[in-house]
Parts: C-alpha cells; structure tokens; sequence
C-alpha cells in the first residue's frame, strides 16, 4: 500500500468523474422520476407497480431466471475455467478462443439461432422425436426454459473468462499439495480454489446475473410477450405506454436487484474464506 | 489525454459531416424498403429541390421519442407514422396542422386519407388491409372467429395488443364473436384460450420465419408482410373472413416550428403526386392512396388497391384507439399474460 | 482418466457455446430465403448480399470507431484509477469502485433515454458524441474490474522492491506492473470492444439520422426481412473478431496471461 492519498486520487478521480457526470447525472435524474408526484416526494409508483400481479409474477419470474441462470454459469464455469486453466498453453489458448468467440457474435444473432434450433422443426426436437421421448413435437420456444437457455449461452463465457483469469493466479503448487496432503475434491474446492478465486466468482457472478436482469433482445425474441421480464416490461412502459414512472421503477428494481446480488456474492466469498 | 481529445476532434468532426449542404431536409420514416425509396422518391426529390435528404429510420416508438425528445428544437422536419401515432403527437402539441392548399395533390387523395385524425393534423399516403395468412394445405380459414377455434389450437399466433396490428385482431374478433363496441369481453375471450396461442408477435419478421418453421401455421397479419410469404416454398393462402379485412393507413406529419416547412411540404407534395405513388406502388412498396395511380391487375393483387377494396377496409378512428389503449393493454396484461 | 473427464466437459461446454455460431454460418449459406436448419441448399449469396448493403457499411465505420476509441479511452481512464483502487488506501475507495462500476448495472434502455432527454437535447450535444461517452461508459467498468483483478494477484512487495531499488514510480509501473497485467489489460480491451460493438440496448435511443451503430442497422432490417444475409453478416463479424483474437494472441500470448 502506497501512503500518498492525494496521488491515488488523481489516479483514480477521472474515471470516477467521467462516470458520474456522463452517467450517473442523467440517469439519477430519470430514476428520481420514480419518486416524484405532484406533491413533491412520493413511493406511490412503487405502491402501484407491486400492487399489479402482472408486475409481481414478472418481478418473481426475473429474479429466478437470473439465479438460476447465475447459479449453472457458476457450477458450469468452475468445471470449465478448472479444465481450461489445466491445459496445456497451445491448446489452452486454441480454448480459450473458442469461449471467447461467442461473446464476438452479436446477440441478436445468437437469439435467432435458437429460434431455429427450439423451434417445432428444429434439431432438438428432432432429437426428441428420434428418441421416443415424445410422440410429437413439444413446444419450447416462448418458454422460460427457452429463455434460460438463451441467457445462459449469452453470459456463461463472461463466467468462465472471470474464474479462469482469477484461477490462473492460484500458484501452480498448491492444489496438487492439499492433494497430496490427503484433501478431498470437495475440500480442495471449499478451502482452497474458492478463496482463491473469489474476486472471479463475484465479478463474473454479478456480470451473469446483471446480464440475465437487463437482457432485453433474449427475452423479446424466446420468451416473447407470453414470458415478460422486468427488461421486457420496462421496454413496453417506455415504448407503448409512455409511462416513464413505472419505467423508472423498475429501473430502480433492477439496480437494486444487482446491487443485492453483488453484496450476496461477496458475503458468500467472504464467509468461505 | 492527448488520445481522448483527439478521439473527440474526431468523433465531433463525425457528427458534423452529416451537416454539410446548404439546404437539408430530415425525414423520419419507417426502414422498411429503403432502397426502393431512395430510387423512386429521394433521389429524385434530391434533384428537383436541390437539396439533402437525410432519412431517419426505426420503428414507430423509438422515432416517436425522438421526435418528443427534440421537441425544443425539432432535428425531424416530417416523419410518417400511424394514424393513432400521428393523433398520439398531435395531443402532445408535437405537430403542426397541414394547410392543404400547399399541397397540389390534395384532392387526387381519397376521402379518408384527407384528414384522417381530424383539425388537418396529418394526410394519408397508403393503406393496408390486415387479414389472415395461413397454410393452405394444413388449414381452411374463412372467419376471424378460427384463430380460437379448436383446429387451431397450439398452431395460432396473434399480434400483440401494443402493435399496430393488435387492436385490429381485437376488432375483428369482435365482430366475429358478435361482442359489439366494446373489446374488453374479447380479451377476456382470448384469456381464456391463451394457453393455446403460441405467441403475440410484434414484428411481422418474426412471424414469417416462425410461420417459415412450422411453428404457426395461421396469424393476422397486415398486407405489407404479404411479400415474404409470398417468397416462400410453402403454400401460404391469404384470408378473405366473412367479416371482412381490417385495415389501416399510414399518414404524413409536419413537426411543430421546425423551421423547414416549405421543403417539407414540396416534399409531401412530390410523395403523394400520381409519379411517385404510381412507382412506389409498382415496386409493391406501399398501396396508394392517390386515386389516380393505375397499375396492372398483376400489380394490384398484392396491393390493397382501389376504391373497392379501400372502402370496404375494417379501419378503427385512431382516437378510439389512444384513447382505449392504456386500458387494453392492462387488461391483457392481466388476463391474456398471466 | 482425468484428461477424458476435462475434454470431455470441455466438449460440452463449447458444443452449447458454438452450436449457434455454427448454425449461423451454415444458416447465412443456405440457397433458400428463410433462416433455417440445416439450410436449404448451399450458397454463398446471402454472404454477397451483405457487401451490396448500403447502410451497413456506414454504421459498421461507426461502430467500429465507437468500440476502438471507447475502449481505448475506457482503459485510459481506467487502468490508472484500478491501479490506485488497488495500491493506495484511498478515502472512499469503495465509492470510486461502485460509481465507476454502476454503468453495468445500468439498464441500457434506461441509459439511452437518460442521455437522449437530458444530455443530447438540453446541450446540443451531437448523437455521435453521445454515443461515444455512452460507450466510453460502459466499458469503464469492464476494464476497472478486469485490470483491477489481474493486479490484485499480484504482489505489491515486488514494486516496493523496485521502488527500493532506485527505480521511479513511474518506472516501478512500467517495468514491474504493466508487464504483469498486459494480459488483463489486453482481456479488458476485447470485452470492451466486443460490449461495445454488439451493445443495442443503448444506442437505440441514440441514434440520429443518418447515424445508427451496426446492431442496431441489423435489428432494423430484422424488422423488415428475416432473409439469411443478418445470419451470414453476424458470422463474417464472428470471423473479424476471431481475427483480432488470433493476432493479440500471436503478437502478446493472449493465453499465457489470461
């Protein structure tokens, strides 16, 4: 740690200023919209949107995709970033290319190639039909299952690149020593890959769950107007009601579901360690 | 810090570029048929007038916010739009009224398309019918009341309500359904089935590749999409329901104080003229609503085209529908979502 | 045995990851009209079809300049302000990290309104500049927590060392700490490039006429046609920025530092 605060700050003051005045400043003046009335302060625009079950399902609906979601990239990620970080460098490069190169695409694209793999005529459902395990198609897309799928294949590399970038500084010793210390699997994970790769699961956990939260082409095109989102209905208060209140409301909902999300995280790296 | 005012040099020298000619007009339409507009109308509109047309492209919200946002000092000199967009500005004090005598095509225009949204707040440059498209081979449609009918169930979709295309479903189901003025019956009516829908779509696009898939084999749609499914190797059959077609139009509007109103005008005026409209229509971009316009019967099969056909057009009063949209959406919302 | 069990969860992995990414491609190749797979029939007329269209050349420039610059501005701002989160004991050192890091949290749609209705009307700011400081924005908090990341491993006894030992601390950073954190640096400028470039929620708002980013030119020409040329589009945009992994990877060891 180096003692010169006034240092520090010139060093880190731009980018916190860029932020704030080119960001924050007119963002905090649309979500204070939230608490206006015509009598000045007011959370009747919080009072009306949960008093709609609509909102309510759509709230509920939105936060367990985005755990759900958060919580597969995380286990998936771990198996993967662990494999990945155990390669050797030529192959490991070639690898870690390829989970990069989804994020490369633009999700647009990636959406719409799941309509065509979900849909009635699509190779999952061939798949299902091959099998037997189903006499006739089954329907999945405009489902949570088909929105899941999306937001799970849009975020998951964002997953995988934190845990393996936080993974590659776990000295190369230790875990083949606990090993041979006689630790378990289980154990090797809990008391030493999880300490040491805390930083990434929250960066990456909080990435994942913020992207599934404020998605917003993934549930327009695979869950549709059937399986809303708060994203999905934020758009439709901007867009078709122009209410700009409940549009702000949620806003607030979804920022502070992140923020929530990211303190959640980092008590559970802490608690660990 | 040398870098970022350099980039900032240079993305300021970007914005300006756009700014160079002397006389510009700034148009805000929907981006469909692009090229096709550029060849028969701003190219040559460029020519007569001497002038820059710089098109601004998007769905009707998003250039509606725009157009709101920018209120001060209008960046948008005319945009076209939907009647109940155009009367959504119109209450907002967003426009300006048309003065008719400007515009020397005017009375080739018909009836409807003069005033539709009433004070000359807008003037219509096209219709569409909205019917049924459907696989021919898979299904027979002869009423709106099919789309919830047993043959269809788990295979239908429907345009969402916050479309264009929505309140005119809702409309015409209601009169299948013998439900009267009164829509809110009919969307409890399509509540009621709504595990049977596969989606509400809000983009015809979307609807023809999941119509393309075999996803959906039947779904209200406006004539303006006809063209993709045409395209297709399946066989899709367009409806003619025993209630009729609904039907819509698409009208101009002038942005209030936007300092730019002759150009705008001789600009509107060249748009509705019976050269222009005749082109436009023979691409099979927008149906006229000049009367003049005469194209082949080939022509005029995938158009809605003629007095016949225009007059017979199902068309909901734009007030009707601002006026009643906040409450239908809540109530699908409630009863049709859920 | 345990060479199998990690290829074989690899596979897996990168089947979910690339599966649609193969689809696209195949699906931009396909001699029919529609989206579809497998397609029907192989052509490569959709992917000509791309070049003959106008306006995606126009907002491809603009989005490209929008990722490079914006990232590279993000990092200049960014690297310094993760170093000095990470080596100083600031006052409010945890303000500086949320406010830097709120864009993320943001949502876009929310973003591009904010900017459109309070920052481009009220100052007559130009929609390019808008969308330059939004995208400057958004990348912020990507190069902070990445950079940030990479410099917390590393030990900070070791630019002590240097200090120690007569360097500047100009020269500590130089030659102890940028060294160690290029990969970190190099993995931030993709993100960021890559968050930008494909970024729709917030440029929807912020585009004027005749300035529209690329993913948003695409959406709007989804709006129109759903014809493959979108699908072989978003492949040859895949393939770009496979090409820029390729050459950071051969010129810096990509891998070797992520």
């Amino acid at each position: 740690m180096f003692r010169n605060r006034r240092e520090g700050l010139a060093l880190a003051l731009p980018a916190a200023i860029f932020s704030t005045l080119l960001f924050l400043v007119p963002v905090a003046i649309l979500l204070s919209e939230a608490f206006r009335s015509d009598t000045g302060f007011s959370l009747q625009g919080y009072v009306d949107f949960f008093a709609s079950p609509l909102n309510r399902s759509v709230f509920l609906r939105t936060l367990k995709l985005g755990v759900l979601v958060a919580g597969s990239a995380a286990i998936i990620g771990y198996a993967a970033a662990f494999c990945i970080v155990n390669l050797p460098g030529k192959a490991r490069g070639t690898v870690f290319g390829m989970v990069v190169l989804p994020l490369m695409i633009s999700p647009v694209a990636r959406t719409y190639a799941w309509i065509v793999i979900l849909g009635r005529t699509g190779i999952v459902n061939d798949a299902i039909v091959g099998l037997g395990l189903s006499a006739s198609p089954i329907r999945l897309l405009f489902t949570e299952t088909a929105v899941f799928l999306g937001l799970l294949q849009l975020f998951l590399p964002l997953m995988i690149i934190s845990l393996v970038s936080a993974m590659e500084n776990i000295p190369r010793d230790v875990i083949p020593a606990a090993r041979v210390l006689g630790a378990s699997w289980l154990n090797v994970f809990f008391k030493v890959i999880l300490p040491l790769t805390k930083e990434g699961l929250v960066i990456g956990g909080t990435l994942v769950f913020t992207g599934a939260l404020t998605a917003y082409i993934t549930p327009a095109i695979l869950g549709g107007s059937k399986v809303l989102m708060l994203e999905t209905l934020l758009y439709q208060k901007v867009n078709v009601s122009n209410d700009f209140v409940s549009a702000s409301v949620i806003a607030m909902i979804l920022i502070a579901m992140s923020f929530a999300a990211n303190l959640v995280l980092k008590r559970i790296a802490t608690a660990r360690s | 810090m040398k870098s970022t005012l350099s980039i900032l040099a240079v993305s300021c020298a970007m914005g300006s570029a756009a700014m160079a000619a002397d006389r510009t007009l700034t148009i805000s339409v929907y981006s469909f048929a692009q090229d096709e507009y550029k060849e028969a109308l701003y190219d040559p509109f460029e020519a007569i007038c001497g002038c820059d047309v710089v098109v601004e492209t998007g769905n009707s919200v998003e250039r509606m916010a725009k157009i709101e946002a920018n209120a001060a000092d209008p960046v948008i000199d005319m945009a076209v739009i939907s009647t109940q967009d155009a009367l959504t500005l119109a209450r907002k004090d967003l426009i300006a009224p048309l003065d008719p005598a400007k515009l020397t095509n005017f009375d080739k225009l018909y009836d409807t398309a003069k005033d539709p949204i009433g004070d000359h707040m807008a003037v219509g440059y096209t219709y569409y019918a909205s019917s049924i498209v459907y696989r021919s081979d898979l299904v027979e449609i002869d009423s709106w009341g099919d789309l919830l009918g047993e043959e269809l169930a788990g295979q239908v979709a429907l345009p969402n309500i916050t479309g264009t295309q929505g309140p005119l479903t809702v409309m015409m189901l209601g009169k299948a359904l013998d439900a009267g003025t009164d829509l809110a019956p009919v969307i409890t009516e399509i509540g009621a089935h709504a595990d049977d829908i596969v989606t509400f779509y809000s983009r015809s696009s979307e609807l023809v590749q999941l119509m393309n898939q075999e996803e959906v084999i039947a779904a209200p749609v406006g004539r303006f999409a006809w063209g993709s499914f045409e395209k297709s190797s399946l066989p899709f059959a367009w409806a003619t329901p025993k209630e009729g077609q609904a039907g819509g139009m698409n009208v101009m509007v002038m942005t209030k104080n936007n300092g730019n109103e002759d150009l705008a005008y001789q600009f509107m005026d060249y748009w509705l003229s019976t050269e222009v409209q005749t082109k436009v229509a023979q691409m099979l971009v927008d149906s006229p609503a000049n009367k003049d316009v005469v194209v082949s019967d080939e022509i005029a099969k995938n158009l809605t085209y003629g007095a016949d056909v225009i007059n017979a057009l199902n068309i909901m009063p734009a007030a009707e529908i601002v006026d009643n949209r906040a409450a239908w959406v809540e109530q699908w919302n409630t009863e049709v979502i859920q | 045995m345990r060479h199998f069990a990690n290829w074989g969860i690899l596979g897996l992995t990168l089947i979910f990851l690339i599966g649609p990414f193969v689809i696209i491609i195949l699906a931009g190749a396909s001699a029919g009209p529609n989206l579809a797979f497998p397609p029907e029939g192989l052509s490569l007329k959709w992917y000509a079809k791309v070049f003959t269209i106008e306006s995606f050349r126009a907002s491809f420039v603009l989005s490209m300049a929008l990722a490079v610059f914006g990232t590279i501005t993000a990092l200049v701002l960014g690297i310094p302000a993760a170093y000095a989160l990470n080596r100083y004991d600031l006052p409010g050192a945890e303000t500086i990290r949320t406010i830097v890091a709120a864009p993320i949290i943001v949502p876009g749609i929310i973003v591009g309104l904010a900017l459109l209705r309070y920052v481009v009307v009220p100052m007559n700011v130009t929609v390019t500049v808008a969308l330059f400081m939004a995208h400057t924005a958004l990348v912020l908090p990507y190069a902070v927590r990445v950079v940030s990341s990479s410099m917390h491993n590393l030990r900070a006894d070791m630019e002590e060392a240097a200090v120690l030992l007569g360097c500047s601390r100009m020269q500590a950073f130089t030659k102890v700490v940028l060294p160690n954190i290029r990969g970190g640096v190099l993995a931030a400028f993709i993100l960021g490039f890559v968050t930008s470039f494909n970024q729709v929620p917030v440029s929807l708002f912020l585009s004027g006429p005749g300035v529209r980013t690329l993913p948003i030119d695409m959406l709007a020409y989804m709006e129109i046609t759903f014809d493959p040329s979108i699908a072989a589009l978003s492949a040859l945009l895949a393939f770009m920025s496979l090409a820029i992994v390729f050459v950071a990877e051969r010129l810096l060891g990509f891998s070797r530092y992520v």
